[in-house]
Parts: C-alpha cells; structure tokens; sequence
C-alpha cells in the first residue's frame, strides 16, 4: 500500500514575516489552488492565502458537473474545446474526484429536434465524441430521464466533485513546499513604486494585520478579483451572474441529464456523489450582493418546474437544500441574461494594461478549466520572473488519484472493507490510507447519512487545514447528507473541540454551523425538510440548549475564546435568545 | 405545481435519522456485526442507490421482525428496504442449507410422508451433528416434529363434505405448518367455525406463503408459488366472496404486504379479504352477528405473546380482545419482545446464539409469570418458546376451541347440533 | 370496534389522557404511528420556561401574562396547578418520579454543558437553583468508553465556568467491549440494553475508582430503558452522587418514560395500537363516529369521544406542503395562513412561526373544522396551535395541561 506523507497544519504567521516569496497567488477557489500547485511544480517559492476557506466562493457553489463541453459546443465553440480538452485531462490527473457517468442531451416534445443536428455538428467541430441514441435506447441507460423525449445524444459528460479538487490541488501545493494561509483577507498591497511586492493581511479571527511579500500577486478570485484589483489600483469589470441550485436527496439520475437546446434555466441534472443536483437559474445581481445570495422561492419555482421536465421522478424526491453561486463573467456588453458572454478564460498582465507590474489577475472560465486557467497565469508569472520550466500539472495525478482505490478496482468487497471506508476511498482516494483506525472506536461513525468515520474526522483536522465545521463539511461531507447535520454536527464539534481544545468556541461554531445548514434549508422548508427541520430545533436548541447564532452564517471564523463567552450561554436575564 | 409535497415517494428518503428504529432492534446489542435498521436501511440505500458495491454481506442478519418499521415515526418500510436490498444486491445463489430451509413444503411433503422415521432422526443427536457440520443447521436446535397425516389428506377424507354443508362458507389458507407439522390447529379452526355457523373450504391450490424463501432469498421460486397463491385467493374471495382466513400471523403478514413490498405482486383487489381467523372471527362477534359460549369448567393462565408479524400487522387486539372474552382466562401480560427465532433464521448455525440472546428476556419473563400457557399466532415463535422454556405454546384459535362451550355456541349461532 | 374514548397519538399527551381516563373505567384505545417525541425528551418536563426571551421563575404567576389564545392562557392558571397536581400523581402511579418544585423552575445541565431552565425532572438528571453555583465543587465526568455522544469537554467547560473542577475518564465493560465492534450502533440506547445485563458492581467500582477525589459523578445516561430500577441499583452501590447527563438523539430516560406510561396504560386494559396509522373519519351531524386506520382496514374505530393528540410536523399531526399547512387526518384546521416564506425565520434560532402553527381549538380545546367546532374531539398537546414549545419552553407544560383537561371534561361530560 502507498503511504504519503503529508506536512501538517498551516503555517506559523510569526515564522514568515520576513519571507519574499516568488508568488503570492490571492484565492482558495480552484483556480487559486491549482495555480498554486503549478506554481509550486516549477519550483516557485509560492504562498496561497484565502480570505476564508478553500472553496467557499463560486467553486464550492456550481453543478459539479465535468463538462465534455458539448453545452457550450453550439454558442461558444472555444469553450467547448477547452473543456473536452480539460475533460480528459482532469480523467487522467483528478480520478478521485471525478466520476465518467456519461451525460445525455434529450429533446422534449416541445423542443426542437432540428437543433439536434446543429448539436451533434458543433460538438463534432470541437472534438467531443457524440452519440445519437434511440429515446428508447436512452431510457434504458437512464431511466430516471423523461420518458417522453423524442431524442437523445451521448456525450462524456461527468460529474466533479469541486471540494475534493481543490484540497488536492492545495496539498499538492504544499507537496512541493507553498505555504498556505486560510482565514486571512487581503486588505491592501503593498508597492515600491507602481510595482506591487506584497499584500496587506487581516486576520479573521483576531483581526491582526500582517504583510506577506512576493516578486509576483496572482489575483484568483473569481467575482471577487473585482474588488481585490480595486485594492491594487486596476480595474477589472466583473459581472456578477448569479446561478440557483436545488439539491435534492440522493442519485435519481447515474448519468449527466442535459436538455438538448440553447442553455436555458434548469436544464442540468447531475449526479454527484450520493445526490443529485439541478440548476441552474441566471440573474444579474448588484456587485454589492455578492457576499449575501439567497435563493427565492420563484428561483425554487422554476427550478423544480424545469427540472421535474428533465426527470418526472424530482416531483416525489426530497429537496434537501437550495443554494446560489455568482458567475465570475468578465463583462463585456450589457446582455441581461450574462449568457451570451464567453466563459472563456481571461488572464490580465496588469503590467502593460494598467502599468501596474508585479501583479497579475487570472478570471474568467470555469471550473472545468481551472487548471488551463492556473496554467496561463503561472506561465506569465514565470515570463516575469524570468523562469523556463515546463508545465506539468496535465501529467502528474493529483494526491490521491495516483493509482486506483481497491473501490475502484473492485476489490472493496473482497477485502471486506467497511461502508465508511468504501466512502472513504471515494473521497480522498489513496490518501484515504492515512486515515487512522488505531482507537477502537476511530470505525465509529460520525455522519451516518454520509458515512464519515471518526478516523476520517481526525484525518482531515490534521491534515486538511479545518479550523471549523464548515471546514469540516467541505472536507468530508459530514452534515451534507439527508438529515444536514441533525445527528453528526454535535458528534463532530465534540471532535473538533478535542482538538481545538476550547468548549465556547467550539459550541459557538456549532451552533452558527447549524444556522448555516439552514440558510439552505428554508427556502424549501416545506414536507420532510419542515419535519427534519423541527426535529432538529428541538435537539439543538430544546435539549443542548444552543440558543444564538450569529448574523454572518456563512463563513464566521472562529473568534478568540472570550469574545464568545456571552452568545452560548442562557443567563437568568436579561435572557438573550 | 408539481413537487407539491417534498414527501418523498422513495420511502428510505422519509427517514429523519432520528435513530427510534435502532431502539426497538432486537440484534444490534447482542450481534455487533449487524449495522443495525438505519444503516442497514435507509442510510445504506442511498449508498446503494449510488454504486451497488456500497451492499454490506452483514444486512444477512437481519431478522426481517419489522419492528423498526413499527417503531418508526415517520412510516419507512425499513424492513423491507433491507429485504429487497438483499435480494437485489446480494451475490451468489443461496446455499443448499438456506434452499432447504426456504422450501417448508417441498421439504414437509417428503417428511410427513416418512414422519415417523424423519422425527426419530431429525432427533438423533449424530444427525444434528451432521447436519451442524455439513449444512450449517445449529445442532442445538430442536426440529418441529412432522405430523403422519397432512391436514389437506385429512381435511380431504373426513370433512369436506360435511364442511359443504354449511350456508356461509370461509376459505382457509392453512399453511406448511397446519399441513406438516400441527393438523390439530386446522382441526380446531374448524370446530370452532363450524360452531359459529361457518363452513370452511381449503383453497383450490395452496404453495406455502413463501416466507421462508424470501429470507432465504429464493425470489424465483416465492413469486412463483406467490403467484399460485394469489390466483387461488382471488377465486375464493372474488369469485366466491369468501374471507380467506389463516391461522398464521406470518403467512398473513406475508401475504398481505410481502407481495406487493418484496416481490411486486400487486394483491390491491385481495389483500382485505386476508385475514386471521381470530380477526374474522372477532368481528362477527362485536358486530353482534356471532356469539360465543364458554365453557364454565375452563380455568387456564395465559399469557400473550406477540409475533413480531403481527405487530406489524397491527392486529394482536383481534387475538387477544377473543381470548379475554373467555371467562375462566387468567391474563398474563408479558413483556413484548423478539423471540428470536425469525423463522428459518435462528436455525442457522451462524445465527443461533444470537437467537438465542434476543429471545433470553422474553423466555426468562415467561418463566417467572409461570402462565399455564403460552398463547401466540405463529408457529416459529411456538416452536422457539416450546424449545426455551418450559412452557407449552398453543394458538389462540385452539385455546378458543378448547374453551369453547361447543353446543351452546352451535345453539346460538342457530347451527344444528351434531 | 367501539371504545369509548379513541386517542390518536400515543405519545406524552394521549398516554396522559388514555390513563386518566382508564383510571376512571373508560374503554380507551390509542392509535400511534411509530414511536413518540418523548423519546427525544431532555429528562426535564418544562412548563413555562421563558417568557418573551427572558427565564421564568414561577411559571404558574406567568401564565397570566400569556395572550389570550395561548392554550395554557385558554385553561387558566388554577386549572394548570390543579392538572399539575393530577399529573405528578398519575406519572408516580406509572412508577415514575419527578423532583422539582412546581411554583418554581429551576436549571439543568445540557449535553453540551450548557444550562436550560427546567421544572419537573426524571430522577436521572441534575437539577439546581442557582444559574451560577452547583451543589458541588468537585465532579467526575465519566464517559462509556468509545460513545461519541457524550461530550465531556463540553459539560468540563461548563462546570467549570461555575466553578467546579472535574476529572475527565472513562468506564468500560465487557458488553461493550463487544458491542464497541459496530461502527453505527454504539448507540444511547443499544448501550443502555446492552448494560441492563452486565454486573452494576463491576460498573460501580470503576466509577467508585475514577471519582475518588470528586464530590459527584456524571456520566451519560445509559441505564435503565424498561425501568429506573438499574438506576437506582447503580447509585447504590455508588460511593457519591451519581447524576445521569442527557444524550442526543435518543434520551433513555425519555424513553424509558414512554415504556413506562405505555407499560400503565396498557396494563390499566387500554388497547394500544402501535405502528398503525389513523387514516380518515367519519363525521355525521357535525360529530366524528368512528376512523380508519391503515391496518385495521375496513373495520373502523368507534368512540362517543376523540382525542386528538397527534403532535406537530415530527410525528405527522400537521403537515406543510408546498403552498399549505394541514391537518392530515381529519382536514381539521390550523392556524398558519400565508406562502411558505411566512412559516420560517432566516435565523434558525429565533422564534419560528411554524412552532405555532397547528390546530385551532375554542376554550374547551374543540377542533373546529371548516371553521365550527367539532364537539366529540379534543385537540391537545403539540398538536395545538399558538404555543412555541421551543422558544417558551412549554411543551410538557401544554401537553399535560391540556391532555388532563381534556380526559376531565370528557369524564365529567358523561
């Protein structure tokens, strides 16, 4: 068996305040993550720093779907031919975070069958593989697809898990010696001239102000490198779209479910990990409303509405959550449905743009091209600084996908591995050989609906850079199951306050864990979620008596020990509740 | 709209994890293998849903009792999630043992054609050790003895005709037990119906009810003599509009919910007309259209003890409301709990102490109460107490027909005496 | 079939009413579907607990200042005291003590070491006057070894903020030693199985050993499912005060409590149809005559009287759909009018309208239906609209006051 090692925790803010690295790369997104990776590949000293946590913007909130590109084969042909390229890259280097379910594009009664023919073409010009099924022959494959479709096509479509991607780019960063700093916001830079040479942090938890110093800054931030190129004295026009998602219990669908027309609402049904999700809506939103999406119940409308098209059996499956993403779109004209603008990759040299040197803004694309997008901005960054290596991130496998899982090669049943290390496999891949099982009870279970093992908790709080649950959550899927977070969140904060070692804190962060849980709850809070709803308010605040949240649910860190004394506490009055 | 319910129709998304299933398990505290109702259940199933490898060999420990599905609060069919889960995900074909055990009437026919010579050897302890060695059946398990004469033979050659006799007329689904092992239950049936004013008619053809199978995971074969069966009831109760009434609670349970949960067989059109005798027998009553004498001389302690199928059926008020109308009846109430014997499943070798540990509260409560008698509606749980404790095991429908004033209850129910 | 009273709910309210009324020669039978709420019960039984945010001392005084259609408010404050009398007695004759005094809500300890306001508590658990103080200055918390749902860290911190100090250590046995091997069942209550066959000496000298420096021992409550009896045996044998700490999901003193009433209503010859679902009614001259249930079939209930004790949206009294809030059952109706997006609170620790959402009722808790009220039914307990147990702390309160009120009137009705 493979045993890696892997360096622990992040890094000391005490140790590297003199340090000049190569690269400061501005953003924990996959885009960020895998610039680093790249950067740290050509043998950049690199430093990633992430205002809140790996994947909290637009990264952890999309489809997961990994796009053969035929969605865009029609409207955007170059697209189209970066993501099959990308497609059979990510196969190849990210086997562990992604899964070849195939994809089919179906034609409704009420669609046109003739866009078929321009589809298949298109997808033909740009390279993607296609098929052209029988309807029957479909509903044989897919039986969860509509029954009535008059047409199908075959495309290797996939499905990605964006989570697990972006850990795997970070710790193959830190694999080849980045550093990497969470919880830090950049705040300013820091410029000889009009030449950028550091960033100005803050810290989110106590708020102390540090400085980190680079030849380069790569702004990876998606939507927010508008406000990030702002702070460094450029202008970058974003325009925000924001994308509504519903997820629903578990796989309806094992194949990727696209309507085959141009891109509406809701035609996108994946499969991914143990649920599956539609999306999505477009929306122009205000800049201003970036950090504060909500999905509204006509989102949920018409997500249901389109989606129950797609696959009849929605209407009768549980909704677990809604929840929204922003498009990180470079504006160009002022379309209102921000579709007919490329997603195409846009790399900034600030340099001779703005005059401003020594800083660099990558945005633009997508997911599916994150590690083309990482490649751009590396590239220009070592034209900078006057190195000539070679790119290598298509051809080395990301940690964990280095070689197939006993899963994978069907051998789980065989060996007898537990449901949770099954699960296991599947999210972390090889690395899942590092998941200790020394403690009888390391096997216990955690997250039933998820299957999370104690040993899988310690694993990530060692080595995954996890400062709270929600850190917890995007590492493992503890609280992303059916019943979010009702039976596993007390389970985990009772682990995560063993390591952290503070009970305030650590109930602080539990009970704003919950809040968050139902901030994606709410605006489907009607049939089993209500009741799962209620059960959960008696637990959490009836019997554990956790009576306060906190307004700012999505990415509170965690705060210094007595700044938290008062919010868990029930004090015989004035009462807070 | 459609999604007008976020009610899920995929029955294991119901579950609220709220974990009352795990309270009520019986194997959980004494098998540490099994995983346990919400695991095994509706947890695994969305595993299930999502590769087929996610299928854990342990989910062959479950009793298939239901009472996680009683117990649950928000209506799943956990049982019968991990039923079908087996049957569709479990490798392998089952076992010579588990086929053998599975067929009760393939294996009651040849038995009680040679009962006497099978009972005398089913009872030598070198050919349970055989058995326990080759076949995997526990050694220390007692085998129900095979009767000489089936009840269908019986019934054949001494009462169908005078049961034509009669104005309104049951049908009765008697089962492998009545047939092979324990004719008297029929019998008693019988005399009791009869005095009520009832004839009773055996079913045009009868397969056993397939219970075994289906934990056995015979699927092919419990759908085929499903089949059989539900063809058989439909004449009775559709084209001759008569109740088909059983003396099993798990032939009835089987039959009424199995087939369409386990094996798809849709019974909609039928599955009112089963019912258990006692069932039948109690509404004629309470609707006036029946009365019963007792006799005076009847004095027995009896205590109650409930199938697991039949709280699931929800019907232990029918048997135990007939029973207490008998005047010279000392109730005991017992504890209600697994026996642990699950039908074919404490047989196995793999599975007897187990069994045994989940059935030690009920027999040590039954010990201490020191009922005369223990009444219950199947005949697995009969032959688990009768091997446990000390105590002999009757059907209520026997206990009835023995407390039973016979020719008073004729004279009311305007039935002409013998 | 024909009762004289039919409950439909078997958890704290319809047990509390089908006793009541058996004990005073009612043929009653109550319709439960699964298993109850009570199983989730902290240990403490909470009358009045808060009051627009604030700690209730004397919860009785409080009921005046309730509005006008808040059930406990609708029965009045004497009826409250007197049905509290009734239900401390009737709880007793289940076998089940309560401490507590009822002019008076104390404090309780929470799984996480929090504190809670509580009134009438199962002998298990802790209880105390003074929100800053414990009893004691020392304790030993003492966990099953390898249960992740007890957190003694947790409890540490919040004796510690009182200023008790505690040993943190662990108890184990050989039952669960073995049961340890299941990576899912380590569960409350399969452990409290599990130890209601092993040695209460061996337990007892461990937690003797592990507490020898420390005034009390708290350790999660894991015994005695069917009975308090291995409870009170353990603290027998225990050198210094043994209180049990409550547990999530299930609470084995809650549900030993719903054994225990179920135990007693049965026992008193009420017929208790578990796992069996109440499905439709049939009204005749504005009165329900009888209901179906789904596996009684075609052979319906019938009863002079109904009791309505169906719970909220956890146990199916009400359910929401997409654009409203029902009463499955009978189409009784409820109180919750508006779109989905008025039932909820974006914080999910505030108050939420959907807690006070179920069925409305007039004074003497007769549902109406269609807006007239139906004369034979009683609703009570969670089922009823206008009390946020939650935010109030008022759920036991509601259920018993109601439920004995209703098993009064029906009594002195005939």
């Amino acid at each position: 068996m493979l045993v890696y090692r892997i360096n622990r925790r992040y890094i000391s803010m005490k140790d590297t305040t003199k340090k000049v690295y190569d690269v400061i790369v501005i953003g924990g997104g996959a885009t960020g993550a895998g610039t680093a990776r790249d950067c740290s590949m050509r043998g950049l000293k690199t430093l990633l720093v992430e205002r809140f946590d790996f994947t909290a913007g637009a990264t952890g909130r999309n489809h997961g779907l990994l796009h053969s590109g035929a969605r865009y084969a029609v409207t955007d042909p170059e697209s189209a031919a970066e993501c099959i390229k990308e497609n059979i890259i990510l196969k190849r280097i990210a086997r562990h975070c992604v899964e070849e379910t195939g994809g089919l594009f179906v034609t409704l009664p009420e669609d046109d069958l003739e866009y078929q023919a321009r589809f298949v073409e298109a997808c033909g010009n740009a390279g993607i593989h296609t098929d052209i099924l029988d309807p029957a022959e479909a509903v044989r494959m897919e039986p969860a697809v509509n029954k009535n479709i008059i047409g199908a096509v075959k495309v290797p479509d996939g499905s990605i898990d964006p989570f697990r991607l972006t850990v795997a780019n970070v710790i193959a960063a830190r694999e080849n010696g980045a550093d990497i700093i969470t919880y830090h916001e950049v705040i300013g830079f820091v410029k000889e001239g009009n030449r950028v040479t550091g960033v100005k942090l803050r810290s989110q938890k106590t708020g102390e102000i540090s400085y980190q110093y680079a030849r380069v800054v790569i702004s990876a931030c998606g939507i927010w490198g508008k406000h990030v190129g702002e702070l460094a004295g450029v202008t970058v026009n974003m325009y925000p779209a924001k994308g509504a998602l519903l997820i629903f219990g578990h796989r309806v669908n094992n194949m990727v479910i696209n309507r085959c027309r141009k891109p509406a609402d809701a035609d996108i049904l994946v499969p991914g990990d143990t649920i599956c999700l539609i999306g999505t809506t477009s929306t122009h939103i205000p800049y201003d409303q970036i950090d504060h999406m909500e999905v509204t119940p006509e989102e949920v409308d018409v997500l249901i509405r389109e989606g129950v098209k797609l696959s009849p059996a929605l209407a009768y499956t549980r909704i677990l959550r809604a929840y929204a993403g922003v498009r990180p779109l470079v504006a160009s004209d002022d379309d209102p449905t921000g579709r007919s603008i490329s997603r195409g990759i846009v790399c900034l040299d600030h340099a001779s743009r703005d005059g401003v040197e020594g800083f660099i803004t990558i945005t633009g694309g997508k997911l599916m091209t994150y590690r083309l997008m990482a490649q751009w901005a590396t590239d220009l960054a070592c034209k900078k600084l006057g190195v000539d290596r070679p790119c290598l991130t298509a051809e080395v496998p990301l940690p964990g996908s280095e070689a197939e899982t006993d899963v994978e090669k069907g051998r789980a049943n065989v060996i007898g591995l537990s449901t949770e290390q099954k699960a296991a496999e599947g999210r972390h891949g090889t690395l899942s050989a590092l998941i200790p099982n020394e403690k009888e009870y390391d096997d216990a279970l955690v997250c039933e609906c998820e299957q999370v093992s104690v040993g899988e908790v310690k694993y990530a709080i060692n080595n995954l850079h996890v400062h709270n649950m929600i850190n917890l959550r995007r590492r493992t899927r503890v609280g992303m199951g059916t019943c979010q977070g009702e039976l596993c969140a007390c389970r985990a904060a009772g682990l995560l306050n063993r390591a952290e070692n503070c009970a305030s804190r650590s109930l602080h962060d539990l009970a704003n864990f919950m809040n968050e849980r139902w901030k994606g709850m709410y605006p489907v809070a009607w049939g089993d979620t209500m009741v799962e709803t209620q059960f959960t308010s008696w637990l959490y605040e009836g019997v554990l008596g956790l009576d306060s949240g906190d307004g700012h649910h999505e990415e509170l860190p965690l705060g210094p020990v007595n700044a938290m004394e008062e919010a868990d506490e029930e004090e015989p009055q004035p009462a807070q509740f | 709209m459609e999604q007008e319910h976020n009610y899920s129709h995929n029955n294991f998304e119901e579950c609220k994890k709220c974990t009352i299933c795990t309270v009520y398990c019986p194997v959980t505290p004494v098998n540490p293998d099994y995983p346990g109702p919400k695991q095994a259940g509706p947890d695994g199933e969305r595993y299930r849903l999502k590769k087929p490898y996610f299928y854990d060999e342990a989910l062959k420990y479950c009793l298939n009792c239901k009472r996680c599905e009683v117990a649950c609060p928000s209506n799943v069919k956990i049982g019968d999630i991990i039923m079908s889960a087996r049957i569709k995900y479990a490798e392998g074909r089952p076992s010579l043992r588990d086929t053998m055990l599975g067929n009760t009437d393939f294996m009651g026919t040849v038995a009680t054609a040679m009962a006497p010579i099978v009972n005398y050897t089913l009872g030598l302890k070198p050919v349970k050790k055989i058995m326990d060695a080759t076949l995997r059946i526990d050694s220390h398990r007692q085998f129900p003895k095979y009767a000489s004469q089936r009840f269908d033979t019986w019934y054949r050659r001494n009462a169908a005709e005078k049961q034509r006799q009669f104005k309104k007329q049951v049908a009765y689904f008697h089962g492998c037990y009545v047939n092979y092992n324990y004719p008297q239950l029929g019998k008693d049936l019988i005399t009791v119906l009869n005095a009520a004013g009832y004839g009773v008619q055996l079913l045009e053809k009868e397969k056993c009810c397939g219970v075994a199978k289906i934990s056995n995971r015979c699927v092919k074969e419990a759908t085929r003599d499903a089949e059989i069966n539900v063809a058989s009831i439909r004449k009775a109760a559709i084209d001759g509009r008569m109740p088909v009434v059983t003396t099993s609670s798990t032939c009835t349970f089987t039959m009424r919910d199995e087939y369409p949960h386990i094996l798809g067989i849709d019974t909609d059109d039928i599955r009112d007309s089963i019912m258990l005798a006692t069932r039948f027998l109690y509404d004629l009553v309470d609707r006036g259209e029946v009365k019963l004498a007792f006799r005076k001389d009847y004095h027995e302690k009896i205590a109650y003890h409930v199938p697991c199928h039949m709280q699931k059926l929800g019907w232990t008020i029918y048997s135990t409301s007939l029973l207490r109308m008998i005047p010279g009846l000392e109730w005991i109430p017992l504890h209600q709990s697994c026996c642990g014997i699950a039908g074919t499943y404490g047989f196995k070798k793999e599975n007897y102490n187990y069994s045994q540990e989940i059935g030690a509260g009920l027999f040590a409560d039954i010990e201490t109460k020191d009922p005369d008698l223990v009444a219950t509606d199947c005949e697995t749980c009969k032959w688990q107490i009768e091997m446990s404790t000390s105590k002999h095991c009757d059907n209520p429908i026997s206990i009835i027909a023995r407390a039973l004033d016979i020719e008073e209850t004729r004279r009311l129910n305007g039935v002409e005496p013998e | 079939m024909k009762f004289d009273t039919i409950i439909i709910g078997g958890g704290l309210a319809g047990l509390l009413a089908g006793i009541r009324l058996l004990e005073n020669g009612k043929k009653v039978a109550i319709v439960s579907a699964g298993q109850s709420a009570l199983h989730f019960c902290s240990g403490s039984f909470e009358l009045l607990g808060r009051l627009g945010g604030k700690f209730v001392e004397r919860p009785f005084e409080a009921i005046d200042s309730l509005p006008a259609a808040h059930p406990l408010k609708k029965m009045g404050r004497e009826r409250a005291e007197e049905y509290t009398r009734q239900f401390i007695d009737l709880m007793k004759r289940a076998g089940i003590e309560l401490h507590g005094d009822p002019e008076r809500n104390s404090w309780r300890l929470s799984p996480v070491g929090l504190i809670k306001p509580s009134w009438l508590t199962l002998p298990d658990h802790l209880t105390f006057t003074n929100p800053h103080t414990l009893p004691f200055g020392s304790a030993a918390i003492i966990n099953v070894y390898g249960y992740i749902d007890f957190y003694p860290q947790f409890i540490a911190a919040g004796l510690s903020k009182r200023g008790v100090k505690s040993v943190i250590s662990t108890y184990d046995t050989p039952g669960i030693a073995h049961l340890r091997k299941s990576s899912t069942e380590m569960r409350s209550s399969t452990i409290a199985r599990v130890l209601n066959d092993e040695d209460l000496e061996e337990i007892a000298d461990q937690l003797n050993e592990k507490s020898r420096d420390c005034e009390v021992i708290l350790t999660p409550a894991v015994f005695g499912l069917y009975s308090e009896e291995p409870l009170r045996q353990l603290r027998d044998l225990c050198d210094r005060p043994l209180w049990m700490v409550p547990t999530i999901p299930a609470n084995v003193p809650g549900v030993r409590t719903q054994l225990m009433l179920r135990e007693r209503f049965q026992r008193l010859g009420g017929e208790y149809l578990l796992g069996d679902t109440a499905l439709r009614g049939d009204f005749r001259n504005g009165r329900l005559k009888r209901i179906y249930t789904y596996n009684l079939g075609e052979m319906p209930l019938e009863a002079d009287t109904f009791v309505m004790a169906s719970g909220s949206f956890f146990s199916n009294g009400i359910r929401a759909n997409m654009e409203k809030i029902y009463e499955p059952v009978l189409g009784l109706d409820v109180s919750l009018h508006g779109g989905r997006t008025q039932w909820y609170d974006k914080d999910f620790y505030a108050p939420q309208p959907y807690e006070k959402c179920g069925v409305t009722t007039d004074d003497a808790l007769h549902p109406s239906l269609l807006g007239k009220p139906v004369e034979n039914i009683y609703a009570v307990g969670s089922l009823l609209a206008e009390a946020d147990s939650l935010s109030e702390m008022s759920g036991a309160g509601v259920t018993m006051v109601t439920s004995l009120h209703a098993a009064s009137e029906i009594l002195g009705n005939n």
